[in-house]
């Protein structure tokens, strides 16, 4: 099946088996590694990508649902070199640790951000309720949101916004 | 069956709800290798390991998804339509659904995470027919109707006949899910909704509880009552509901309503529970729904 996919702003126009997960098509044809595996089957929240600006767990959707759609990744956030003003602030604050949940965590993080400027902490323990971080205890997760959230309004320019 | 397998699948799109049940009638007829309508693929892709296809019997699949008229939320005047593909997430933000029905709105906040909330659907909770679905013991209560159609028409029948077993159905084959339809609770509405689980997100319910009543005089006039977890199908709780509707709310006796609960489920000890603890759950939450009715049970 012929499937045009825009991930990180850049059109693919790809033939695959339609039912192929869109997990496996970022991680293995595309080679976009940053998207992790952990449970395979919507439990823990590594592999949530946004697709279409909402969050997904890429190990339940299928490749041929995705048709002209758009997909945002860890990789569409910043790069090693540049990292995006939410990554940075994960990292100063203790919100990535063993980093197994991080990729997820950012693209929740992210749809919440482009949502809501300044979120309450209960709107981002509901944000990243469906992720599943064994390291932080979620606080460290909840004061990283928050101080990417006042340096995105510090700074409207609209940083990390690559979609 | 595994994730390997899943580059054998076929997966159709189809323009028109008319062609989508010729289709699936075709592909479930005797000797056919069956039909999967894909939606939000929730429960499809976790599943995939415990299926038994074989190569010879692939199902087809077809992807409803982004189906129209599977979709939307409309509101006639009298009844709340809601297309079967409407999410989780479109229910906690669609403003009918808040002004009609917000023990609806209310329960999709407490299905899986955002991102399951995304891509699960009403129409795939029904379908599936589990007793641990939130979205159908939240129906039941409402009182809704579930519309199904296929190449020999459409008829319309009321949720809580819709499960005869556990996971088994009413629904033929070939039937698709449209809609379901709501006829708000307007007089003194009350509506109540607890989900008991491991944690808040991501838990499958141990015992979930919702309900939706209209009172007049101190006497409650219309009760919906339904529980997830506790039986082989949503618990429709029909004594409890019987001896609650029409009755004095001052009066009612707790022991009364105790054994009322007690005869309408059969819970199960299980990985998410026991028998002992979810019988205590059931009792507990109906008797907190019936003292915030103005019962003092």
């Amino acid at each position: 099946m012929k499937i045009e996919l825009q991930v990180n702003g850049e059109e693919h126009e790809l033939e695959l088996p339609p039912m192929v997960r869109l997990l496996d098509v970022l991680r293995g044809k595309l080679g976009l590694t940053g998207t992790k595996e952990g449970c395979g089957e919507g439990e823990c929240g590594s592999c949530v990508v946004l697709l279409d600006g909402e969050p997904v767990n890429a190990c339940l959707v299928a490749i041929g649902q995705c048709d002209g759609r758009a997909v945002l990744t860890v990789e569409g956030l910043g790069s090693s070199a540049e990292l995006s003003s939410l990554q940075s602030c994960l990292a100063e604050h203790g919100g990535a640790q063993c980093g197994a949940c991080t990729p997820g965590i950012l693209l929740v993080a992210e749809a919440l951000l482009r949502r809501e400027r300044a979120p309450s902490d209960e709107q981002i323990r509901q944000a990243i309720s469906g992720n599943l971080c064994r390291c932080t205890g979620y606080e460290r997760i909840v004061r990283s949101v928050q101080e990417a959230a006042k340096l995105r309004s510090d700074d409207s320019a609209g940083e990390g916004a690559a979609q | 069956m595994s994730l390997v397998d899943l580059s054998r699948y076929q997966l159709r799109h189809v323009g028109t709800l008319e062609d989508l049940c010729e289709l699936v009638h075709e592909h479930t007829a005797p000797g056919a290798a069956g039909a999967v309508l894909l939606a939000g693929g929730t429960d499809f892709f976790p599943e995939l390991s415990q299926r038994s296809w074989t190569d010879a019997l692939l199902p087809m699949v077809f992807d409803v998804s982004r189906l129209e008229a599977l979709g939307g939320v409309s509101w006639d005047g009298q009844r709340l339509r809601i297309g079967a593909v409407t999410t989780y997430a479109q229910l906690q933000r669609d403003p009918l659904v808040t002004e009609h029905a917000p023990l609806l709105q209310r329960m999709a906040r407490d299905v899986g995470g955002p991102s399951i909330q995304a891509r699960g659907t009403l129409g795939g909770n029904i379908a599936t027919a589990s007793p641990a679905a939130d979205g159908v013991a939240t129906l039941s209560a409402l009182q809704a109707t579930v519309e199904l159609q296929s190449v020999r028409g459409s008829r319309r029948v009321a949720i809580g006949e819709l499960q005869t077993g556990y996971k088994q159905s009413l629904r033929q084959a070939d039937e698709v899910i449209v809609a379901v339809e709501i006829t708000p609770f307007v007089s003194e509405p009350f509506w109540y909704w607890r989900k008991i689980g491991a944690r808040a997100a991501q838990a499958i319910s141990k015992v979930a509880v919702a309900a939706a009543a209209e009172r007049s005089q101190g006497r409650v006039t219309r009760f919906g009552l339904a529980l997830a977890s506790v039986a082989p199908v949503t618990a429709q709780m029909r004594a409890t509901r019987q001896l609650v509707l029409g009755a004095e709310l001052a009066t009612l006796d707790g022991s009364a309503l105790d054994a009322a609960v007690a005869s309408d489920v059969s819970p199960i000890d299980d990985l998410r529970s026991t028998r002992a603890y979810r019988l205590r759950c059931c009792k507990a939450l109906v008797r907190e729904l019936l003292r915030q009715l103005g019962s003092p049970v």
